[in-house]
């Protein structure tokens, strides 16, 4: 039963009763299955998550996980991983959307092509590997480290150290910057030619064309390509993990530490407050980007 | 002639860096993993190493069939589904987009710690539990890819045709809707490998080994092996995920015609 037989049905006039019941049939058989898949893989964890956050040690209703996770030492890792993410995703964002730029605005459709595919594949890198990958090029015994030091620029004796805040946002670009192009650059597409050439007849130079057109339609989506950055690089546990063996101490860290049981806690569901806090601020900056994005689909393609 | 040079030299800089930024540390990091301490030069002894270790295979066989049951999984669940949404289910179609990008938005970390509590206890003892949370998070990746291989095809045309044929709504998916749009079929399929391969929080959080949490298990006594691996493993998704790009390359090269 599909929606079109029904519409049929109720063009020609058969009872409103049964063409809502065959509506919602063929709704649950369509979606039905999706939702019972997420219901049990997605929606009960997540549940499951926020109703223990809310639970003392005997089960009791308590607000005290909550309590506990806004004192040290989780109060500076939620201030360590926002201020991470947020550092990250500036400076992945603005070379990201400069590159889009000059790729959208100059390059073939063939050099635009092979971008968008390298992207794809560097903004899916992460994890376990890429930690090692810079371990071994700019590490104290990197390659490139040595590489760079044959060259007269001793990264490690200029207070370069890439276990430390400032090495950890270096290896996060390596995928924030690929998936910037891969977000930005449909936008910066959208930018037709047509507008240049309109405004430039109008008599504006460029710096007048980019003050009233071009960054007004960009900013919006510039501001949402962020969000997904920081969002990106907030949630990002295995390079962290992997990079600084729990030294600094981020929320993911400190959750994954509560889980594998190496640090003890007197609550049991403290795990569970602090990874509600993470869903809350990922939110806070997910949803501004989703709404975003819906609006730039509008005048984009 | 020299007005076009000029005008593409900005294009040339940017391409360069972007390639050095790519390239320089995967290079440093591949140069590392053929160093020899020992005897003091090159050599393929880390790779023969990982190569060699007892659990090497096991757990790439792990892996690999998790991600494979990931795979299957999510085209059993979203090929019917896509199809359905694409033929008419235009009132629940925003709600299904939105739903579907929800494991972007969460937190892997926090979905783990609720797959810890929630799940059975027979789910919980049986490490095939992963190839099930693999497939959520793949799911954002793998609908928005079906989706857009479903607008591209006159997806109404053939259903009907198929359907007029006398083929069932199963015969028309499996035999008629599904080869058509295979090139996409095969993209979400890779990127869903790609992605379950590499995966390493929700696993290692549930207390599961697969090939990742074995490398950074090695690595504590061999890091130089565990580098060999990563870049091994580096390539090897590369690879595959450049796979993508050929198969969907038909279909975006022919969009790309029309917009120019």
């Amino acid at each position: 039963m599909t929606t079109t037989e029904v519409k049929l049905l109720n063009r020609k006039g058969a009872p409103k009763w049964g063409t809502l019941m065959g509506q919602l049939l063929a709704i649950a058989l369509g979606v039905g299955p999706l939702l019972i898949f997420m219901g049990i893989f997605f929606f009960a964890p997540l549940a499951a998550v926020l109703v223990k956050s809310l639970q003392d040690n005997y089960g009791a209703f308590s607000f005290e996980n909550y309590a506990a996770a806004l004192k040290e030492p989780f109060l500076t890792g939620f201030r360590m991983s926002i201020s991470l993410a947020a550092i990250s995703a500036i400076t992945s964002a603005i070379p990201g959307a400069v590159f889009a730029y000059l790729i959208e605005s100059r390059g073939s459709v063939r050099i635009r092509q092979f971008v968008t595919s390298i992207s794809g594949v560097l903004a899916n890198t992460g994890g376990v590997p890429l930690a090692f990958m810079f371990i071994a090029a700019l590490g104290a015994e990197g390659s490139a480290t040595g590489l760079l030091k044959a060259l007269g620029l001793d990264l490690y004796s200029n207070g370069f150290n890439l276990f430390s805040f400032g090495g950890l946002i270096l290896v996060y670009s390596y995928f924030q910057i690929p998936l910037m192009v891969i977000v930005f650059s449909p936008a910066v597409h959208g930018i037709r030619k047509e507008w240049q050439e309109a405004a430039r007849n109008l008599g504006a130079n460029r710096l007048r064309f980019w003050r009233f057109i071009g960054f007004p339609l960009l900013f919006p989506s510039f501001v949402s390509s962020l969000l997904l950055l920081f969002a990106s690089a907030f949630s990002a546990y295995a390079t962290a993990r992997a990079m600084t063996t729990g030294e600094i101490a981020l929320v993911p860290i400190l959750i994954g530490n509560l889980v594998d049981g190496n640090v003890i806690f007197d609550q049991y569901n403290l795990g569970k407050a602090l990874a509600v806090g993470m869903v809350i601020v990922s939110a806070l900056a997910m949803i501004p980007y989703l709404i975003i994005q819906r609006r730039a689909e509008r005048w984009q393609r | 002639m020299k007005r076009i040079r000029i005008a593409n030299l900005p294009l040339m800089v940017a391409l360069t860096i972007a390639g050095l930024f790519v390239l320089f540390p995967l290079g440093s990091a591949t140069e590392f993993s053929f160093r020899t301490p020992v005897s003091g030069g090159h050599g393929l002894a880390n790779y023969v190493w990982f190569f060699t270790a007892p659990d090497f295979g096991h757990y790439l066989w792990i892996s690999f069939i998790l991600a494979v049951s990931a795979a299957g999984i999510l085209l059993v669940l979203l090929v019917p589904t896509a199809v359905w949404l694409n033929l008419g289910g235009h009132k629940v179609r925003p709600f299904v987009e939105f739903i579907t990008l929800l494991p972007l938005v969460i937190p892997v970390v926090a979905l783990a710690i609720g797959a810890q509590t929630s799940l059975p206890d027979f789910a919980q003892t049986n490490e095939f539990v992963l190839a099930f949370m693999y497939a959520v998070l793949a799911l954002p990746y793998a609908y928005r890819t079906l989706d857009t291989g479903l607008k591209a095809v006159p997806l109404r045309t053939i259903t009907e045709a198929a359907r007029g044929l006398g083929a069932g709504w199963f015969r028309t998916i499996v035999q008629v809707v599904t080869p058509v749009i295979r090139s996409t079929v095969l993209a979400s399929l890779f990127m869903t490998l790609a992605l379950s391969l590499g995966e390493f929080t929700l696993t290692s959080l549930l207390h599961w080994d697969t090939f990742t949490t074995w490398v950074t298990t090695m690595s504590q006594s061999n890091i130089l092996g565990a580098i060999a691996l990563s870049v091994f493993s580096l390539v090897a998704v590369f690879v595959l995920l450049l796979g993508i790009g050929a198969f969907v390359r038909p279909v975006s090269n022919q969009a790309a015609a029309e917009e120019d």
